[in-house]
Formats: C-alpha cells, structure tokens, sequence
C-alpha cells in the first residue's frame, strides 16, 4: 500500500453506489474520489493522480472501455491499476478489458463491498512489490 | 406506403440489456444491506441482522435468476459459449462446500465429501461448472430433510476417460410422473414449490447445456431405499501427453 492515505478515483455512474462506496472506502482509511462519466474520469485522473482507478463499463459520454484504452495508452498513466466494477459478466466482455490492461474484473452483484475493498488493498499491495 | 424496416434485435440481446438494467438496482440494494450488517449505519440487533439476511439471501437468488435467464435466452438461440479451461473439479467442490458450510449447518445438515486421489482435471469452464456443482448441491441442501445427510462424490470411472461426480441427499426427492421434466425449463416439482415458492426452476436446465457443452452427460437416479435422489453428471477427463 502506499505510504499516507491511498487515494482511489470511482468512476461509475450511479448515484447510489458512488454513496455507498464513498462510505466504505472513507472508513477504511482511503482518499475518495468520484466521476459520473468516462470524460470526467479522465479529468480527474489527471488532475487527481489517484493511486487506482474503479471503473464502470457502461458510462456515460464515453465507455469505461474508451476510459481504459486511453489511460493505457498515455505514459503518464498508464502505471496507475485500474480495476473494472460491471454489471457486464461476459467472457468477451472481461477479456476485453484484461487485453487492454485492467488488473482486475469484479462483477457488481457477485461481490460483496468488503471484497471491493479487499481487491483493491490487495491489488495496491501488488503495485507496491512490482516497484 | 411503404413500411419502415424496423431493425431486428436478437431476444438474447435484448434481455441482455433489460437484464444489465435490472442488475445494477440489485447491487445497490445489496450493497446497502451489506453496508446495514456491517453497523455502517449503527448497531443492529439480533432480529434485525435475521431480517437483514433474509432479505440478502433473496436479493442473490434474484441475481441468480437473471443470469440464468441471460444464459438461457443464449441457449435457445445457440449462441451459448463456455470459456474452457483445464479444471480440477475437486478443488471447485471444495470452493463450493466452503461457501455453503453455514447454510448447511444452520439447515441441519451434514455433508460428507469423498473424493479419489489424484484425479485428473476436465476441460470445462470453471465459472459455469462451479455454477453447476453450486446448483445441485444447494437443490440437495433446499430440499433436504430435517437432519439430512448429503453425500458427495467425486472419482474416475472404471474406463478411467471420465470424472464422475455424484450428489446423493435424503430429501423430497422426484415424483415418477416428473422424471422426464427434471433437465426441462420452469420445471418445479409440487413440493419444492411448496418449500420454495421463488425458485425460477432454470437451474438444472442449465446444468444440462454446461455438461453437454463440456462433452458430458448429467442425470439422476431415484435412490435404492426409496427416499431422496442422486444427482450424477460425468465428464470426460483431459488425456494426458504421452
């Protein structure tokens, strides 16, 4: 994990998940940041620099796949760990997004909030070693 | 006049999106009552908790009947794909029986597991064959009678080409008249309606197109002593290279 509050960006849509996740990670020590659409994602990776990115598929404007192309694509951050959060649980749909470099694919409704949290302190933990 | 040609939308794609609308409501509800259990909000109390988990149990079947009927509309128009891998079905029934262990428990009862050494793996998709260990054994669980014992097994057939799992229970069993529906869609025996009334009775259905899929059979049998079933399905293993 980061040293200090890790701070993770959510960029999903929904009001109401956006509330609960907000809580959840607030609580469990992290810096929270939210977007409703893919284009203010990118903007607040940007001007953020989160330590990780959630990313919902189906966005607004533009598509959480376009969001993920285009942070892979970019050297300045292309580093920073993205992990997909969708209703969408089609192989192709998951391959998709591993091939473009997500690190991880959570299906809303199989997993639980503390997962969320646990694959994210996990998958910072990763980054961590791989420095 | 001419009519307007209207484009002509798959059924599997268009419950693919009524059922991408219907499952992002259930993950919000969900995670509130998760965010609820965890006293996010405040200390909850015994009774409480009870109704908080009912209410969580019945928002995941209903998760589970809409992947069911995504997977089934993709049956029926033979676009239905499995993502194969090598498997060891004995590591997923553990996985399962895992995941189970307190409901059994809190439903009274005991599951015994048995399984050969060093079984060889089967070439299957891992999510949809854990789906359909999952199905068969909460269906053994569901219906059990109170204090049942359930059975598992998993071994190489004598002609050493299959797997053979095998899920035996004591419980309501299959009526004579109903043994032809049992792999058939919407299919609810009289007194598993009456145990639970919100099965969809997709599951086994499905069951059938993941096994068949995988090269297997599945089946069941009406058990020697004449109470309870035991589900078998069987799997061709992966040859080893010589």
């Amino acid at each position: 994990m980061p040293k200090g509050k890790p701070k993770i960006l959510i960029i999903e849509e929904d009001r109401f998940l956006r509330k609960i996740y907000k809580n959840k990670f607030t609580k469990a020590g992290f810096e929270f940041r939210e977007a409703i659409s893919g284009d203010e994602g990118l903007n607040k990776v940007y001007s953020e620099k989160p330590d990780l990115v959630i990313l919902d598929l189906m966005l607004p404007k533009r598509s959480g796949f376009d969001v993920l192309a285009e942070l892979k694509r970019d050297k300045n951050t292309k580093k920073i760990p993205v992990i997909i959060l969708s209703n969408l649980a089609q192989e192709e749909d998951i391959k998709r997004t591993m091939s473009l470099g997500a690190r991880d694919y959570l299906i809303k409704t199989e997993v639980s909030l503390s997962d969320v949290i646990d694959r994210v302190k996990e998958c910072l933990a990763m980054m961590e070693l791989e420095k | 006049m001419k009519r307007k040609k209207v484009k002509k939308y798959k059924i599997s794609e268009a419950v693919s999106v009524i059922a991408h609308h219907l499952k992002n409501p259930i993950a919000i509800v969900k995670g509130y009552i998760e965010s609820l259990l965890a006293g996010d909000c405040g200390d909850v109390n015994m009774s409480q908790k009870e109704y908080l988990n009912d209410a969580l149990i019945n928002i995941k079947e209903m998760a589970k009947t809409i992947n069911d009927l995504i997977d089934i509309s993709r049956i029926e128009e033979g676009g239905y794909k499995l993502n194969f891998k090598p498997v060891s079905l004995e590591e997923v029934i553990f996985q399962v029986l895992s995941d189970f262990f307190h409901w059994a428990k809190a439903s009274n009862c005991k599951i015994i597991f048995k399984k050969q050494k060093k079984l060889p793996q089967v070439l299957t998709d891992p999510q949809k064959i854990k789906y359909v260990i999952e199905n068969i054994i909460s269906n053994a669980i569901k219906y059990n009678l109170d204090q049942g014992v359930i059975e598992i097994s998993v071994s190489l057939k004598q002609t050493k080409k299959e797997i053979l799992f095998s899920c035996k229970d004591n419980g309501i069993g299959v009526p004579e008249e109903d043994y032809k529906k049992v792999f058939t869609k919407f299919y609810r025996s009289e007194k598993a309606l009456e145990i639970d009334p919100s099965g969809s009775g997709l599951g086994l259905y499905v069951n059938k197109a993941i096994v068949e899929l995988s090269g297997g059979k599945i089946w069941f049998l009406k058990n020697k002593n004449g109470k309870g079933t035991t589900f078998y399905f069987s799997l061709p293993i992966i040859k080893s290279k010589k």
